[in-house]
């Protein structure tokens, strides 16, 4: 009686996902393999997503994320293939961390970069809000948090990983789908993910280099999948959708 | 390997540039450089607002450096009723949770757990980049809502000080009132309300006067006061203490008959217990296969992190195929997975229909477990290496007018010399003779049995006709053939029979796995029909097919402290108020069969079911069996979650109807709305208990929940913080109730020690927990360090003995104690085994005459449409033509009933449009986003469509946890002072606005399954329009 279709509808239009190809030599990242500097990556198992959003939920929580914002989410779709039952697949969402970043060189006052381990960061000090990288990224994974009028994104939980913890979405991950480690070490459970596994990243087509990889992607989105985004809204009414982040 | 660095060392923070100005001159600052420009936003300018990390861990050494500010405790989300152990984060200085995390000891989140050896340092170090694989392999986790509900503690509509209505019922204006004012005004009566007199719980606790004059069978006035719980969130031993043994009430209930009792009640029909209901769930780790009917892995259900992540793995990394039989595809099918997670729509309250159609198919292709079937005692079971056994050999009496119809036949009948009485425990059942042609039954031995009999026993009174209880379920099985059962559920032949035959090709690795989703008017035969399932093939008790929980270990009754009994206790009597005995007992039955006619009774009754919720609000506003005059509600909330209930609150506000209602809630819900009184209560992680888990753990498990922050509510006078347990020791003393005081609590000497604060019960209750058996070792000054129990070691010091309090740190230390995981299974066998035999032919529910109908239902599983009270057909009172489509509600993963304060929960997913299936939506012209109106016999809700392929035929599904008027959806008026309501926390409908009233009972009462009393949310019939 209060779902308005207004907001409805708007939350409907907002998922964006781009077709997903096998990655050949996942793990070759633009770091050289087998160096003693950590090269962060995540491998998402989607087959053992729950769609249950504590990634999302723990992500705002240690990262005090804004109202109208995700720094990760999972989008939940029903995929419809012609001649099949109808299909429910989790599909985890965050920065990419690309080795090529397209948001990094649109930055005008060199706030984005490349950390030492891969992460791309924001440096908060230098950043004057101008949202060009948001328009830059193809996943969608930065914003402009209205609290600190900067850009923002995942960080891979820099301070955490800097401390020796997980990212803040892999430690409570209830279905083991994301894995974090160093892509560098081949004896890592990541690596050793890759090895194991054909994986998939998001937008191929982009030529980011992203270290974030997923099994079992390819077999629902290979380009003939008539799709049909999150069949729930996002936002209630009574909050302001800025449109922006994931 | 990971060398710490900081990359920004270098980059010098500019120095403060005091508080920017308003307007323009801040603008320019913006623009120029970001907000944060010329402030230091903390030392590190990359990560945005994030919180300081709570500890550090070398990821070589394992060494863990606190951070000081924070404090890191394992105790339990009440998020849900799985009860999680969880670990959660405390801004020390703002008494502030940050973020929970799982306890890794926990196999509620974690899997595999850690040993319980483990210190509370390396408990942390598994967790992060040191343990092992990198942290993955002892992840512990929470769900989406377990990270969210830390936000109900700041909630700003918690209630925080004792409230008492201001003009009438569910007004929504309050004052506030002191504690002691609470209790006075409870305890004493008098004109409360300027509305006249109210008796108060003094005058009400008279255990001499009848609760009906002429019916001694209720017991004294003492059972008016009635008690209506949530769920245990491991306090409820504290309440049943002050209710039955201290005050002298029976009336005790919780939410299972509007959640997922019909399920409990069928599983219980097979397990031979109707009141603990006792269920097996898969060993998810080791099955093959699994029918998910009326449940969602990973979508929902309890244990739900538990499931949903054994079951990922499983069909990921393992062995597992499942298939999920649901009117709506959620998220427990995984697309990813392919042929390993299947979905198989059904329609709405029919799972009986597909469950009897492959009972019958494994009995014309002999694919049940004839070795187990045949097995007709303990003794032959195990003879036969079998881990359980069954009745299915019994003979059961079928002669109608026999007077023991539906019971088995016993030695007795036939004239055997027996020990004991007869029809006892050592009255031995009957089986076929196998010596060709029938010559009579003979007592069941240590041997197999004939498996089908139809024939006559000679007894001492003559012949009577007997049947095994197998055969009574291949008969019943038999009644319909393969179409007919496909055209009931709606799923073709040739799928009943696939998922049959798939089902009996695993041997004892497959199983089949329900619980809330039997919430229909069949839902108790349907639910027995799909464990009966599991019986056919004789998987209960082995590793890889069905499994009961291993139990905890009990905080009340242990070997330092018995909180279980005291001097002076009363004995609380009298049938139930939710009529769960036999009418036969009443004085209205015997008044009735004296006047010629036994049946009808006046309402029903449900000898073969729990307490009952959904019932006690048809006896609440009719007056029957008996009238209450006070009732407490306690973190429970029937007025959102009985559907159709809406019906009968203008009653429940009426106080000539209930004249005093007390809620004890940390919120205003929509129950407690119409209470007359609040006291305040604590939340989560400020509040003590011990739970266990219902099932999916084979090992011994009890979860330790304790204040980890300092509890919100104001104190009261003495400085107590006001909550359950200071009001109930309040109102006893000044009742002077037994069981509280300075001498309330004996340990294993007989001294007894005192029962002033809840510290009192729960520390002891911990030294118990952590006594049972081989004690646990000592808590470590370290473990209580790093675990923050510092917090609480004054009161573990003062309230124990000097040897106890250790122990019990540990407890709390660890977030309860936990069995390890090599304790799972003895070879192929689970350790903790179900010993009592499963029913294929259950004698009290064969026996039984509905009260309103003095007819009988079959004691086996079977398929029957819904009916109502009376025995007619829903289907009959309200016709599919006019009628054509069903309304099923479907859990959330995120919201429930109580969650949707959580405010970041509604971040996600804010509302909950209606979900219609392709075909419905095309034949109405109806789209995504449409505004549509459903219509039942029971109420109109009108809200937005989705249209979808994951949805049965004629069918429409409203997921559960919205459309509130409580917790602060409407305005809440106390002291003047109004809060308004927030329209995010009414977003959405409510299925239960259309829940039905049975309009064959002549006394109120919503419509519910037959035998097991539950509600009724699946499968209501309805009516769809665009609007």
């Amino acid at each position: 009686m209060d779902t308005t279709r207004r907001g409805f509808l708007g939350a409907i239009g907002q998922v964006t996902i781009g077709a997903a190809a096998s990655v050949a030599g996942a793990g070759q990242s633009a770091s050289a393999e087998g160096t003693d500097v950590p090269h962060w990556g995540m491998v998402v198992d989607l087959r053992k997503c729950i769609g249950c959003q504590a990634c999302t939920v723990a992500c705002i929580m240690e990262n005090a994320v804004p109202e109208d914002a995700f720094r990760t989410h999972v989008s939940v779709y029903e995929l419809v293939k012609e001649g099949q039952d109808p299909a429910m697949v989790m599909l985890p969402r965050l920065c990419n961390h690309c080795d090529d970043p397209p948001c990094l060189p649109v930055c005008p006052v060199e706030a984005t970069f490349k950390a030492e381990n891969g992460e791309v960061l924001v440096d908060a000090s230098k950043c004057v809000g101008c949202a060009y990288c948001v328009q830059a990224c193809p996943y969608d994974a930065r914003f402009i948090n209205h609290e600190t009028q900067v850009a923002d994104k995942c960080t891979f939980c820099f301070h955490r990983t800097q401390a020796g913890l997980l990212p803040a979405c892999v430690e409570t991950c209830v279905g083991g789908a994301r894995n974090f480690g160093d892509l560098n070490d081949p004896e890592s459970e990541v690596s050793k993910m890759l090895r194991d596994n054909e994986v998939s990243v998001l937008r191929p087509e982009m030529h980011t280099n992203p270290n974030v990889y997923y099994i079992g992607l390819d077999d629902v989105l290979d380009g003939r999948v008539a799709g049909e985004a999150a069949y729930h809204p996002e936002m209630a009414d009574a909050v302001q959708h800025h449109g922006e982040g994931l | 390997m990971t060398n710490r660095r900081n990359i920004l060392k270098g980059v010098a923070a500019a120095g403060a540039l005091g508080t920017f100005g308003a307007g323009y001159a801040e603008t320019v600052q913006k623009l120029a450089r970001g907000k944060w420009s010329g402030e230091k936003p903390r030392d590190e300018h990359v990560v945005g607002n994030s919180i300081p990390p709570e500890f550090s861990v070398d990821p070589e050494t394992g060494d863990v450096t606190l951070n000081p500010d924070q404090a890191m405790s394992y105790t339990m989300c009440i998020g849900c009723t799985t009860m999680c152990g969880v670990r959660v984060r405390v801004d020390k200085a703002k008494n502030k949770v940050l973020r929970v995390a799982g306890n890794p000891y926990s196999p509620m989140s974690t899997d595999p757990f850690i040993p319980y050896e483990s210190s509370v340092a390396e408990s942390f170090a598994a967790m992060a980049q040191a343990g092992p694989g990198q942290g993955l392999t002892r992840r512990s986790t929470a769900c989406g809502r377990g990270n969210a509900v830390l936000e109900q503690v700041d909630n700003p509509r918690r209630v925080l000080k004792p409230l008492k209505r201001v003009g009438p019922r569910g007004s929504g204006q309050w004052q506030t009132i002191s504690f002691e004012q609470l209790v006075e005004e409870v305890t004493e009566g008098g004109d409360l309300f300027g509305e006249g007199p109210v008796a108060g719980l003094r005058e009400i606790r008279d255990l001499d006067a009848p609760a009906l004059e002429g019916a001694p069978e209720f017991g004294s006035r003492a059972n008016h006061l009635v008690w209506m719980n949530c769920v245990d969130d491991g306090r409820d031993n504290f309440v049943l203490r002050w209710l039955k043994q201290s005050y002298g009430s029976n009336n005790f209930t919780r939410h299972g008959a509007y959640c997922g009792g019909a399920y409990r009640s069928g599983s219980g029909a097979m397990f031979g217990d109707f009141k603990a209901m006792p269920h097996a769930k898969p060993d998810f780790t080791n099955v093959e296969f699994v029918i998910f009917a009326g449940t969602a892995p990973g979508n929902a259900g309890n244990p739900f992190k538990r499931i949903g992540n054994l079951v990922a793995k499983a069909r990921a990394d393992g062995d597992l195929s499942y298939v999920v039989v649901d009117p709506i595809l959620n998220n427990a099918q995984n697309g990813p997975s392919g042929a390993r997670a299947r979905w198989l729509a059904i329609k709405p309250g029919t799972d009986g229909a597909m469950a009897m159609a492959m009972i019958r198919w494994m009995f014309e292709n002999d694919r049940y477990d004839a070795k187990y079937l045949a097995q007709p005692s303990k003794a032959a079971a195990e003879a036969a290496g079998e881990m359980s056994w069954s009745n299915a050999t019994h003979l059961v009496i079928v002669e109608p007018d026999h007077p023991r119809f539906g019971h088995c036949l016993r030695g007795s009948d036939m004239g055997l010399s027996i020990e004991g009485e007869a029809y006892s425990e050592t009255d031995p059942f009957m089986i076929s003779s196998d010596t060709g042609p029938v010559t009579g039954p003979v007592p069941a031995g240590a041997s197999a049995a004939p498996l089908f009999f139809d024939g006559v026993a000679e007894t001492q009174n003559g012949p009577v006709a007997v049947k095994t209880a197998l055969t009574l379920l291949r008969e019943e099985a038999m009644s319909q053939d393969m179409e007919a059962y496909a055209k009931d559920c709606g799923i073709p032949v040739e799928k009943l029979t696939d998922l049959a035959r798939e089902f009996t090709s695993h041997g004892r690795k497959a199983a089949v796995s329900s619980h809330g989703g039997m919430m229909n008017g069949s839902g108790f035969y349907n639910a027995y029909a799909l464990m009966m399932l599991n019986t056919l093939i004789g998987n209960l008790n082995w590793k890889g097919g069905t499994m009961i929980a291993g139990g905890g270990f009990p905080e009340n009754k242990g070997p330092a402290y018995d909180l279980a009994s005291f001097p002076g206790a009363v004995q609380a009597k009298g049938l139930p108020f939710g009529r769960n005995v036999p009418y036969e007992k009443t004085s209205e039955f015997k008044a009735k069969k004296a006047a010629g006619a036994a049946y009808p009774a006046d309402a029903p009754w449900y000898p073969n079911a729990p307490g009952l919720a959904t019932e006690w609000m048809s006896s609440l506003v009719t007056g029957y069996p008996y009238k209450a005059e006070a009732l407490i509600f306690r973190n429970t909330n029937p007025i959102y979650g009985v559907p159709g209930v809406a019906h009968l609150v203008d009653e429940m506000k009426d106080p000539a109807v209930v004249p005093l209602i007390i809620s004890i809630d940390p919120f205003i819900n929509e129950s407690t709305a119409i209470s007359d009184y609040i006291v305040p209560d604590s939340v989560m992680y400020e509040t003590w208990g011990f739970t266990k888990p219902w099932g999916g753990v084979a090992t011994k498990a009890t979860c330790a929940r304790w204040p980890v922050i300092e509890p919100k509510m104001d104190p009261n006078a003495e400085g107590e913080r006001v909550g359950m347990e200071t009001f109930l020791i309040a109102v006893a003393k000044r009742m002077g109730l037994p069981g509280f005081g300075d001498a309330a609590i004996p340990d294993a000497e007989g001294t007894l020690h005192p029962l002033n604060r809840a510290e009192d019960w729960y520390l002891r209750g911990a030294v118990n927990v952590a006594m049972i058996g081989a004690p646990v070792s000592d808590a470590s000054d370290e473990d209580i360090a790093l675990s923050n129990v510092a917090r609480i070691a004054d009161d573990l010091k003062a309230t124990l003995k000097p040897e106890e309090w250790r122990k019990a740190a540990t407890i709390f230390a660890k977030g309860g104690r936990y069995e390890n995981i090599e304790r799972s299974y003895q070879g192929d066998k689970a350790t903790y085994a179900f010993n009592p035999p499963m029913l294929v032919w259950n004698e009290g529910l064969g026996s039984f005459r509905r009260a309103t109908t003095g007819t009988r239902l079959p004691g086996t599983p079977a398929w029957r449409a819904p009916e109502f009270a009376d025995g007619s057909k829903v289907s009959d009172h309200y016709p599919r033509e006019d009628w054509p489509i069903q309304v099923i509600s479907f859990k959330s993963p995120l919201q429930n009933s109580y969650s949707v304060g959580a405010k970041s929960l509604l971040r996600i997913v804010a509302s909950n449009p209606v979900n219609i299936g392709r075909d419905l939506a095309a034949a109405h012209g109806i789209q995504t986003g449409d505004m549509i109106r459903l219509t039942t016999p029971g109420g109109t809700l009108e809200s937005v469509a989705v249209v979808r392929a994951g949805v049965a035929p004629d069918t429409v599904a409203i997921e559960h946890g919205f459309g509130h008027r409580g917790f602060g959806a409407e305005d809440i008026t106390i002291d003047g002072a109004t809060m308004p309501g927030d329209p995010r926390l009414a977003a959405g409908v409510l299925l239960n606005d259309l829940g039905m009233l049975d309009p064959t009972r002549a006394k109120a009462g919503v419509w519910v399954d037959p035998v097991s009393g539950t509600a009724v949310r699946h499968g209501l019939p309805a009516r769809i329009e665009r609007i």
